[in-house]
């Protein structure tokens, strides 16, 4: 990285590149600092998905699906431990913006699941069934795509909306052809390809950027 | 004759030197920023940046506050409201400059 030492006799071309330049790499390094967060619940997704699917498939009970509450619980603790030891970044726009899609998108995903226990238990005792005929993993799906490719726009980075774009498609076909614990899997499609691989592509730019 | 010169607006002096018009560069798009943020963005010692910040905080472009997180001092910059304007028309004159 270039130092920016006391030189006073700044031509007006140099200081436009000075501006451009200094607004682009701090904008980076906040979004490299995004991508840590978004990598790791990437991580924690795909292999919730796969654990859920695993178990959900041995014993044949959808009762593992609780575990994605245990997720959410690891991951809001991961992320908090993860910006206490991080080198101190600075909130822009942007990492507002994305911070509160994901939040939001945590909070309705939770709220929208456990309506549907509650939904599903009422049902059961004033109507004598509890069976609620909704596809979630459907809708979760694209909640999660919508908020992933939020980001890509908000963020300019082409790349993560393309990938966020591919995930949802090909998890919402997958999500409407298979049934049972097979359909869990579209969790672990979406949690590389638009988490992973998004949050890999943040932490390059922000590294290159450095060097 | 006169009138077909163009008249340019000087550039604001406090803004225009390279590490002062980095340190406003960094502040303008963010809430706030500590020292050891703006230190390894602009790649610039500590000592003249502390001189820097001085200099843009007596002009009441950016605001001081030193606190502590933990055991560590920690000294938060933000851009004030003077400040955003300074930066704003220093950008506008810069245009002009440059016939942008």
């Amino acid at each position: 990285m270039e130092t920016i030492e006391k030189k006073e006799n700044l031509s007006t071309e140099n200081s436009l590149r000075i501006i451009t330049e200094t607004m682009e790499r701090s904008r980076m390094a906040i979004a490299k600092n995004s991508g840590k967060t978004i990598l790791m619940w990437g991580v924690l997704v795909a292999v919730t998905s796969i654990v859920v699917y695993f178990l959900w498939s041995k014993t044949g009970s959808p009762v593992w699906n609780l575990l994605w509450f245990a997720m959410g619980a690891i991951g809001g603790i991961g992320t908090a431990i993860n910006s206490r030891n991080r080198e101190k970044v600075p909130v822009n726009e942007i990492s507002r913006v994305v911070g509160k899609t994901w939040m939001w998108y945590g909070i309705m995903t939770t709220a929208f699941y456990a309506l549907i226990w509650v939904a599903a238990y009422i049902k059961s005792k004033c109507c004598g069934g509890g069976i609620i005929n909704v596809n979630i993993t459907l809708i979760i799906v694209m909640m999660m795509g919508i908020a992933g490719v939020v980001s890509g726009v908000v963020m300019k980075m082409k790349s993560i909306v393309a990938c966020c774009v591919v995930a949802t498609l090909l998890s919402v076909l997958v999500a409407l052809l298979v049934n049972g614990p097979e359909q869990i899997l579209v969790f672990t499609i979406l949690g590389v390809v638009a988490l992973v691989i998004p949050g890999l592509i943040l932490q390059n730019k922000g590294k290159s950027l450095n060097k | 004759m006169a009138e077909n010169v163009k008249q340019f607006k000087p550039l604001d002096p406090l803004l225009h030197s390279e590490l002062r018009l980095a340190v406003m560069s960094i502040l303008v798009g963010v809430e706030d920023a500590d020292f050891v943020y703006i230190k390894a963005q602009t790649g610039s010692t500590s000592g003249n940046l502390s001189v820097q910040i001085d200099k843009l905080s007596s002009a009441g472009y950016i605001e001081v506050e030193k606190t502590f997180k933990g055991k560590k001092p920690c000294t938060i910059c933000r851009i004030t409201e003077k400040g955003r304007e300074a930066f704003a028309e220093y950008v506008d004159t810069l245009k002009q400059y440059l016939a942008l």
